[in-house]
């Protein structure tokens, strides 16, 4: 991965590709690699052509026998290892106007005059020379010897004007510098030589990267390359890369031709530069790699200048020790004529290289360790981690998810909430993750590798799935008891966060649960009871609307199979449905004479209760629904809307609790009610009101807003079932028995039904309740009523003209509703 | 994760966070996460003279653990709902702690 880090180490190399640059002057190595190898030019059978793995292989490509000099060109392995990596080129660059200066200084600290130093050491503490000296005088030199010497420094902070200053007369130097890459050292010193005062023509600082391509290339293609003649590096480069871009040999260019050049340059233009200069150092022999003793040197001498000033151990003396180190230098001409500021470029030059040498060295240590069957196996095994860390088996699962996040997700669905992440963490993650990996394994690899690359997308996917499997069956275990440990280690993850407190539930719950059981059946309407039960009627609810949600599709009638499962489903939902039967308690006897009510009506007598009715009627069938609704009725007495709602002498008002209770009795369990009253037979009309008057004191009912509802839609509905010449003659009979008796009944209490004042508000329901009386009576029954309530209608009418109009006609709206029933209008009171 | 669950739906409303340093923030909820963390646009704190460092404060993340109340906006909870997601919430823990 390190790769990366080198690359962007590079930016500066990334010049737009008409840029002109020196031999060196590498545009982003790896790029080069990467497109040689797009370009088919790679035999390796690795189908994840990505960065990291461009390099693998490489060296395939390359003679083997050429290895010999890869000592020479790149030192005894790990030689620039210490050249650290922490260069601030920035930082550098804005220092390049000192540099010279420090320079200069360097040089004295460096080599005083009167140091004794081994050859070797000599020669690498010049540094313009070193190189030179190596490969001229020795045959296995690494180039690199002057970091042997504990004395010297490496140039860091001169490398950045290779950036910046020096940069724009770099492409002058091209063509030259591409043309001496084929010359031996000693051509280039000879060429030295004979032109030591004039630098080729149009070159503004030509000696400056003129010696810098010279002995890194030279060094390896020395034994192939014949001496190129002294005249070849004045042609114009532009010319001389042109041609050769043109595929003309060197040969028609230049007199004495270059014979490898045309071997060494098979692509045209400078590409190929890097991808040589690369592969020789991926080439590099493992014995190459070996750190040099040098390694133990201090780290602090290879800072840059600053630090170094107290080190030396003589007092920089200038110019003369400079002049002292000349001698020294193999071939000091070489450096002779340069000055201070060319050589000074010169040593920013081999430094850079030499780190850049080490970087690639560093880097490419690693090279082919892994295959890429290696990396995707770490790959899976990262991403069955992942799997298994965040314990994301709900994320594959709707019905996990739903019981984890269940408010989030109904609620979402029901006010239509965009759901921003669906499956938000990790299986959305995981496939994303796998669609990359895939894309990169596939992308370039399918091109050569198909099947195999398919392979792998194939395995990682299986192994992702196993993982799932895996985290989904194995129970979780939430702590670990780690050997010698004082505790146990919880851990959590973003579902199920640590648990602060590890309370340990007694194993002996069941028994405790017995005795709660027989203690709730001896007292079954107490109010913990009731509450149990109420959970105990949603549980089953919730139970069958889940059913719902699992409903398999309508069975086609040629498919067995999801007859089958149809079937099934419903065989299950009509166990729910009995279990949440039985909860509901509708069936419990009717104990008469109890001081408790019936479970089913102490179940109603909760807003909770209530509130479940709605749910309930749409999950049973018909005839469940008239059972409970011949059990309100029935226990009507009993009913808390009922039982509460009288007025104790003296009160004006219920209570709030009570109006609340009646509020909500009405809108969650009355439409219930009405609506399958609405679609009862006449006969169940009929039973109902017989059981009514049987069964309950219908003076005290009647004066509730809740049983005078109820009343109200018996009526109705068997006024409607009389209009529809639906009842039958003897049904009818029946009714108007049953009629009979409820009017005489209430004809007393009439006038009582209402509010006490006429203030009180909403009178409405009584009115409706005359007013369905009223249709079904007869012209004596409505006489009777109309005589028993007159007074109240007046009274209404009179205080409707203190109202605002609006209120005013609802009032008489509500009273008219009465009068029209019996076939009067208010309009004719005047 | 009821209570994660419940205030995602809340996201975008406006709601009052009450600190347990009795500061009072009311703004936008943006997201909340597993540990209840807070992130709120558009802050607005309540009682802003008593604390005048958090006057240029516009939006901020609250950390789950210092929050004492969360005052919602009641038309954006569905009661019968979170009654069902509490239950189930109920019948799964006593299905894992067994």
């Amino acid at each position: 991965m390190s790769f990366f880090g080198f690359n962007t180490a590079l930016p500066r190399d990334r010049a737009p590709p008409g840029d002109q640059r020196g031999i060196f002057d590498a545009p982003d190595p790896f790029a080069e690699v990467a497109r040689a190898q797009a370009a088919g030019l790679q035999a390796d059978d690795d189908d994840v052509i990505n960065f990291e793995d461009t390099y693998d292989g490489l060296g395939d490509q390359l003679d083997e026998d050429q290895d010999e000099f890869n000592d020479d060109t790149f030192g005894g392995g790990g030689d620039t290892s210490g050249v650290g990596r922490d260069f601030d080129f920035f930082g550098k660059t804005a220092q390049v106007a000192d540099v010279i200066g420090e320079e200069q200084i360097r040089y004295g600290l460096q080599k005083p005059p009167g140091l004794v130093m081994p050859p070797a050491a000599e020669a690498a503490a010049t540094l313009a020379a070193a190189e030179a000296a190596a490969a001229a005088q020795k045959p296995k030199r690494s180039g690199y010897e002057k970091y042997e010497d504990p004395g010297y420094i490496p140039d860091l902070q001169a490398k950045s004007s290779v950036w910046s200053a020096h940069k724009r007369a770099e492409p002058s130097f091209q063509g030259p510098s591409l043309a001496k890459k084929m010359m031996s050292l000693e051509e280039v010193e000879a060429q030295m030589r004979q032109h030591p005062t004039a630098p080729p023509p149009g070159l503004s600082q030509p000696p400056v990267s003129l010696p810098q391509p010279m002995p890194d290339l030279s060094h390896f293609q020395q034994p192939l390359q014949p001496p190129l003649p002294e005249g070849f590096p004045h042609l114009p480069p532009e010319f001389v890369q042109a041609q050769l871009a043109k595929g003309i040999p060197p040969s028609q260019l230049l007199p004495p031709p270059p014979p490898m050049v045309p071997e060494h340059f098979p692509m045209p233009g400078h590409a190929p530069n890097i991808p040589l200069h690369l592969l020789q150092n991926a080439h590099l022999p493992p014995q190459a790699m070996t750190p040099p003793p040098r390694q133990a040197m201090p780290p602090r001498a290879q800072r840059p200048f600053p630090q170094q000033q107290p080190q030396p151990p003589v007092i920089p003396q200038g110019p003369r020790a400079q002049a002292n180190q000349m001698p020294m230098v193999t071939n000091p001409q070489q450096l002779m004529h340069l000055n201070e500021e060319q050589r000074i470029a010169y040593l920013m030059e081999d430094a850079r290289r030499a780190k850049r040498n080490h970087k690639i060295f560093l880097l490419s240590k690693g090279n082919g360790l892994m295959t890429p069957q290696d990396k995707n196996f770490i790959t899976r095994i990262q991403l069955q981690q992942l799997v298994a860390a965040a314990g994301n088996v709900a994320d594959f699962d709707s019905e996990a998810v739903l019981s984890e996040d269940f408010y989030y997700q109904v609620y979402s669905q029901i006010r239509g909430a965009p759901r921003q992440h669906p499956h938000q963490p990790l299986g959305h993650f995981a496939q994303t993750y796998l669609l990359q990996t895939g894309n990169r394994l596939g992308g370039h690899g399918s091109r050569r590798h198909g099947n195999s690359a398919d392979n792998h997308m194939q395995r990682m996917q299986q192994q992702v799935q196993r993982a799932v499997e895996a985290a989904k069956q194995k129970p979780k275990n939430k702590q670990l008891i780690i050997e010698g440990s004082l505790g146990k280690i919880s851990f959590g993850n973003a579902k199920a966060p640590k648990p602060m407190l590890n309370i340990k539930r007694p194993d002996s719950s069941e028994g405790a649960k017995t005795t709660k059981k027989a203690h709730a059946d001896l007292s079954l309407s107490d109010r913990k009871s009731i509450l149990t039960n109420i959970e105990g009627v949603y549980s089953a609810l919730m139970e069958l609307e889940d059913m719902e949600r699992t409903m398999p599709p309508p069975p086609d009638e040629n498919d067995p199979e999801a007859i089958q499962q149809h079937m099934e489903w419903r065989q299950k939902v009509r166990a729910l449905n009995q279990k949440l039967w039985q909860k509901l308690k509708v069936m419990e006897p009717i104990v008469p004479n109890t001081n408790h009510p019936h479970p089913f009506i102490a179940f109603l007598s909760c807003p909770k209760g209530k509130k479940a009715i709605p749910r309930i009627f749409r999950q049973i069938d018909q005839e469940q629904r008239v059972t409970i609704l011949t059990m309100i009725v029935v226990n009507l007495d009993t009913l808390d809307v009922v039982r509460r709602a009288q007025l104790m002498p003296g009160e004006t008002q219920l209570s709030l609790a009570v109006r609340e209770a009646i509020e909500l009795f009405s809108q969650a369990v009355m439409p219930s009610l009405l609506g399958y009253v609405n679609e009862a037979p006449f006969n169940i009309i009929i039973g109902l009101l017989g059981l009514m008057i049987a069964q309950t004191h219908v003076e005290l009912v009647a004066k509730t807003r809740i049983g005078l509802g109820i009343l109200t839609m018996l009526l109705s509905r068997a006024e409607i079932v009389k209009e529809a010449g639906q009842a039958t003659e003897r049904d009818w009979q029946q009714w108007v028995e049953k009629f009979n008796v409820l009017f005489d009944t209430l004809e007393p209490i009439f006038p009582d039904l209402f509010p006490q004042s006429i203030n009180a508000g909403d009178d409405m329901y009584v009115w409706q309740f005359l007013a369905a009386v009223g249709i079904g009576a007869s012209p004596e029954q409505q006489q009777r009523l109309v005589i028993s309530v007159k007074d109240r209608v007046m009274e209404t009418v009179t205080y409707s003209k203190t109202l605002p109009a609006d209120m005013a006609s609802q009032r008489l709206g509500n009273v008219n509703l009465f009068m029209r029933a019996i076939g009067l209008d208010v309009e004719l009171l005047g | 994760m009821l209570f994660f669950s419940f205030f995602k739906t809340l996201t975008n409303q406006t709601v009052t966070i009450e600190l347990k340093n009795d500061i009072r923030i009311r703004g936008t909820l943006k997201s909340v996460d597993q540990y209840l963390n807070i992130k709120l646009d558009d802050v607005d704190v309540l009682d802003l003279d008593k604390y005048p460092h958090l006057s240029s404060v516009k939006n901020m993340f609250i950390r789950g653990s210092v929050v004492r109340y969360v005052v919602l906006p009641r038309s954006e909870v569905d009661v019968g709902l979170l009654e069902d997601a509490t239950r189930r919430e109920a019948a799964n823990q006593a299905g894992k702690a067994r």
